[in-house]
């Protein structure tokens, strides 16, 4: 983990679920290495509602390796990868700086900020994708080599401190829930499924999930510390322009907030710790690339951290990524046939987005080989298929991070839902063993039973359904009802509750089902279609979207043009018939 | 080939005054609606004549239907073809009925599309539709893009940036909850709403049909008994509509009928006498012609010129103006009696109702004043089309229940759900809104991010 170990949070926190629903690891992961547990947006409805963890930094990190090496038909092996092996535009394997060649018939690449990764402390420049670490030159090139288009991004990091160097005594605690979310489906799983890494034997689970948590604390920035960062602007690397790369908006960093914001008084940190077996503790929100020296001047501004002892300094990282609309949904670069790519290299930022990602690219890749259709999730079953047809279909100018407000279909999307939403995928493509898919069916098959029976039952007045939605209230539910495990009940009656809304947008999905069926031939020439307006033709040229529903995505093509290519499309489709 | 599900309606006749207008609906709806509209069931594929009643039951007009049962139609699907007088606003209040019963407004070719995907039309006329889709939406986009350019787009971009920001607010409190943002406050957002609501009822109101519009501009007819009113009401609408009697009272009820002058749509009221002195049957006419009388939006007086000139009842003296009335000067054809000065100074138009005579300066002068009648926004003309206001309308719906939602203190995601769908809907005039737009206004207001 480059950052914080924290996993989850708003749309965020979905996304693992899911993850954890197409078979990955990053759910288990989580819930055995977390060392705080929180529950985001309780005032709000279940779909918005995200479970976030902070997790012990090295244990995740331990226990996802030690999952790799006890991982049946795996081969791992560590190098630097320098460049691919192209045969006739087809990627064929890669080459690495042990000189040992590997031949595949699919490869995927995930590099992360360590294209030509470049790290700014002030005036200060090393190469390296993350503070230690090497920065991959030669394979940007290799990409460039095979015509895939590289732009320039931008992310920062916060510094760390030691924690004995804090004075907590004044600062507010922030503890985990008391009851934790965990991230893995544990009604569906058995405990052997859950900690199977840990089942071997060789590993212990040494706690319990969500026991013994730790806890965060809060403090802010004081006019001190603005008065720092004012005086000494001109030294940070962000604002002399030392920095090509685009930032992310929703990370801004601590130059960013004052100069931004400067009617805003103070700003608020967290202090978060890096793990149960370390004292260092991450300053989340005091991401910075002004030099050494003012950083340390600027953290004794802080409350608590008047004394504090930088261990690490801040930094920002500057690296490549590859444009990520010449990708095909399935995550495999159109540029170079066999080439699958994925996380922060497509410009997303995140944990969560970079293991979908991987999730989606190796299941392909795997795909391809067999020569089977690819696994494409579409936008209205999760966030992974938000994710993934955003920048597919739009690109991104900043690194891409998930909102909930990304997905017109959130609603839909709250976190208990995951496995239902996905079973189809996951049975399709095996991704889950038998035993836990047999019982995802079946609670899909309870949850279904209840809702046909509270909403068709009478209770007083009307049917049960009725009367949840008005006055809210579950108390009075059949006895057999409350039998049922948590999982089924509040699926239940989260769709009960909110019938009328998520009907309005299943609505919305079916109108939209039947153009996203309409696949466009690799082959058609957009250019030459008569009475397609010259903008929407050029636009669909470059992006070449798979079906009208990618191409009706696309900003700037509108609803002729989407009638003229149906036509077109059906046209073309009847031709050979008569 | 599957095909959308939705029935859509559209005028099958240019726009404009013509003989007949032809309102043609494609879709699953179209037995529903010839069974809710002329009652009972209908034979395909033959004419009928019946009274189009609108979701009111009041009667529109007298119209020619014809049913096609699917595959047996143009399109292939279901249809309901309805002919009916060439006024365009009977035929806007027809498509406007439709709509209320869950049509949706045709896009552009789109008849001719969904022909030939369920393969009414051959593969050779492939091209011909899309070259029809093309034109088709070519002239709706210049028409529309005029409008886009003009005052309803700039109305359109306020109303726009007022709900994405009002939208950026709900969704910063429900992506970003460990932030440190000020405190949610649901009152500002509910009163941003009751503006917005407002503000697109009050576009909506400037619709073609809308409200003044769709009633027409009420012009009624008034003036002493044998003045010639309904000779007058006859010659407007251009048949024997109104009995005509040298007998005085001949008029005792009010009569209506619509009719165009050029681009306005009148609704002018023929009504019973003003009699100094009523007997006790007539006066029971004159209550209902003050009352027609009193939400005209313009008066013809008429004046028989043969006559002294009479006085204004005391009831409607203080309504009428030189901004609304007409003084109309009757019978021109005839010897006129000496003419005294006017009680204001009302424009003054003299006619013969009998042989036609000054009824082209009368019809000038009418327009004249409706010209003021026009809508203003912000001192801007606006006038939106059919499928503008139904785009509007649903704006106005789900505005409505985002701002039930706040009061009744509902989840944040859900009051997001229904602005996020007002947001559609003025998408569907001004252009598709990404969820950038708020996105970018979100991260310009809030310092977010750790
Ligand atoms: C400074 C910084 C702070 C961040 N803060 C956060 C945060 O707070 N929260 C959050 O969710 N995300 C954060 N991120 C983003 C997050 O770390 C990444 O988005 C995510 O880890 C990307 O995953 P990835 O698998 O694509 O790449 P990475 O996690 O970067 O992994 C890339 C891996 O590829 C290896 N590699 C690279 N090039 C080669 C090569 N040529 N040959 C062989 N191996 C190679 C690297 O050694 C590395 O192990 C931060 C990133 C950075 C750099
Ligand atoms: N000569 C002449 N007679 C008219 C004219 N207009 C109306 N009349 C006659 O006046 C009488 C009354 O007309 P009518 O329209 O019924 O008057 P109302 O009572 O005001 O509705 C009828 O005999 C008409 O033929 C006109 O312009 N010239
Ligand atoms: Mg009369």
């Amino acid at each position: 983990m480059s950052c914080n170990p924290a996993i989850g949070g708003l749309a965020k926190g979905q996304m693992v679920r899911e993850i954890d629903a197409l078979g990955g690891e990053m759910a288990i992961n989580t819930d055995v290495t977390g060392i705080q547990f929180r529950l985001l947006n309780k005032s709000k409805g279940p779909a918005v509602q995200s479970p976030r963890a902070q997790c012990d930094k090295k244990a995740y990190q331990f226990r996802l390796k030690h999952t790799l090496e006890l991982q049946p038909n795996l081969q791992v092996f560590q190098a630097t990868v320098t460049g691919m092996i192209y045969s006739h535009g087809r990627v064929v394997g890669c080459r690495t700086s042990l000189d040992v060649d590997f031949i595949g018939r699919t490869v995927v690449i995930t590099t992360g900020t360590f294209l030509r990764g470049l790290m700014h402390v002030g005036q200060s420049k090393n190469e390296g994708g993350r503070l230690g670490d090497f920065s991959a030159k030669t394979l940007s090139a290799s990409l460039l080599e095979a015509g895939i288009e590289l732009k320039r991004l931008k992310t920062g990091t916060p510094p760390r401190i030691l924690g004995r160097s804090i004075n907590f005594a004044g600062l507010q605690e922030q503890k985990g829930d008391i009851e934790p979310t965990l991230f893995a489906f544990h009604d569906t799983r058995d405990p052997g499924d859950m900690f199977h890494v840990e089942s071997t034997g060789e590993r212990r689970l040494g706690w319990k999930p969500g026991s013994e948590q730790v806890s965060c604390w809060l403090t802010h920035t004081t006019p001190a510390s603005e008065r720092i960062v004012r005086e000494n602007l001109h030294k940070s690397a962000m604002y002399s322009g030392e920095i090509a790369g685009v930032g992310p908006r929703y990370c801004p960093s601590i130059e960013d907030k004052f100069v931004r914001f400067a009617d805003k008084a103070r700003h608020l940190l967290f202090l978060e710790p890096e793990g149960r077996n370390t004292n260092e503790y991450y300053i989340n929100g005091l991401s910075t690339s002004l030099p050494f020296d003012v950083q340390v001047d600027l953290v004794h501004t802080i409350p608590g951290l008047e004394a504090a002892v930088i261990l690490r300094p801040a930094y920002a990282v500057e690296y490549d990524f590859a444009i990520p609309t010449q990708m095909y949904p399935s995550l495999e670069s159109r540029k170079a046939e066999n080439l699958f790519l994925a996380g922060q290299i497509n410009g997303t930022s995140g944990y969560e987005e970079a293991a979908a990602q991987g999730l989606v690219a190796g299941v392909n890749a795997v795909l391809k080989v067999r020569g089977e259709p690819p696994l494409v999730i579409q936008r209205h079953e999760a966030y992974i298929g938000v994710l993934i047809d955003d920048l597919v279909t739009k690109g991104t100018t900043e690194p891409y991070r998930m909102f909930t407000s990304r997905a017109e279909h959130r609603l839909l999307f709250n976190h208990g839902s995951s496995e239902l939403r996905l079973y189809d995928h996951a049975k399709k493509h095996k991704l889950l063993s038998d035993n836990r898919l047999e019982r995802v069916a079946k609670k899909a098959n309870r949850i279904t039973h209840w809702e046909i029976y509270l909403e068709t039952s009478k209770s007083v007045g009307g049917s049960w359904a009725e009367s949840i939605r008005c006055d809210k209230s579950t108390a009075a539910l059949p006895a057999e009802f409350s039998a049922e495990p948590k999982e089924v009940r509040e699926e239940v009656l989260y769709r009960v509750t909110y019938r009328g809304y998520l009907e309005r947008e299943q609505r919305q999905i079916e109108k939209m089902k039947d153009v996203e069926k309409i696949r466009i031939p690799a082959s058609l020439d957009f250019l030459g279609i008569p009475g397609l307006r010259r903008e929407s033709a050029q636009k669909l040229h470059q992006l070449r979207p798979q079906n009208l529903g990618q191409a009706s995505r696309i900003s700037g093509v509108n609803p002729t043009d989407i009638s003229i290519l149906m036509v077109l499309l059906a046209a073309r489709r009847n031709a050979p018939a008569r | 080939m599957s095909i959308p599900s939705d029935t859509i309606v559209a005028l099958g006749t240019p726009f404009g005054t013509s003989a007949i207008a032809v309102v043609r609906a494609s879709g699953p709806l179209a037995a529903e609606l010839v069974r809710k509209i002329f009652g009972g069931s209908s034979q395909p594929r033959t004419i009928r004549r019946a009274d189009y009643r609108d979701a009111r039951g009041l009667v529109v007009d007298d119209v020619l239907f014809t049913y096609f049962a699917a595959p047996n139609s143009f399109t292939g699907e279901a249809m309901l073809e309805i002919s009916c007088h060439g006024n365009p606003f009977i035929a806007q209040k027809i498509l406007e009925d439709l709509v209320g019963r869950g049509c949706r407004p045709a896009e552009a070719g789109e008849f001719s599309k969904r022909a030939f995907l369920n393969g009414r039309l051959d593969l050779s006329q492939a091209e011909a539709v899309m070259d029809l889709i093309h034109a088709r939406s070519e002239q709706a986009l210049a028409a529309a893009n005029q409008q886009l350019r003009g005052a309803l787009g700039r109305q359109m971009n306020i109303l726009i940036s007022q709900l994405v920001k009002v939208l950026s607010h709900i969704e910063a409190y429900i992506d970003f909850p460990d932030e440190d943002l000020p405190p949610e406050d649901r009152l500002v957002v509910v009163r941003e709403l009751e503006g917005l609501q407002a503000s697109t009822s009050r576009l909506l109101a400037t619709s073609h049909y809308g409200e003044l519009l769709r009633a027409g501009i009420k012009t009624v007819i008034l003036g002493e008994p044998n003045a010639g009113k309904s000779s007058l009401l006859n010659r407007l609408v251009g048949r024997e509509r109104a009995l005509v009697s040298s007998e005085p009272g001949t008029t005792r009820d009010y009569l209506e009928e619509y009719v165009i002058f050029g681009p306005y749509f009148f609704r002018f009221v023929d009504t019973a006498g003003l009699n100094p002195a009523p007997g006790p049957l007539e006066k029971r006419s004159m209550e209902m012609t003050l009352e027609q009388a009193d939400n005209a939006d313009i008066y013809l007086w008429v004046i028989d010129s043969t006559c002294p000139l009479p006085s204004l009842p005391l009831a409607l003296a203080p309504r009428m103006t030189p901004a609304n009335t007409i003084a109309v000067f009757n019978k021109i054809d005839l010897p006129s009696a000496k003419r005294g000065p006017l009680p204001q100074a009302f424009p003054d138009v003299s006619i013969s109702a009998l042989n036609g005579a000054g009824l082209e300066a009368l019809q000038a002068t009418v327009t004249k004043l409706a010209e003021s009648f026009q809508v203003k926004i912000g001192e801007e003309i606006i006038a939106i089309n059919t499928r503008h206001a139904h785009s509007l309308e649903q704006a106005r719906v789900c505005l409505a229940s985002a701002k039930d939602n706040l009061e009744q203190n509902d989840f944040s995601e859900l009051v997001a759900s229904n602005l996020r769908a007002a947001l559609d809907a003025y998408g569907q005039i001004a252009g598709k809104i990404d969820n950038e737009q708020v996105l970018d206004k979100l991260f310009a207001s809030f310092c977010i991010g750790k």
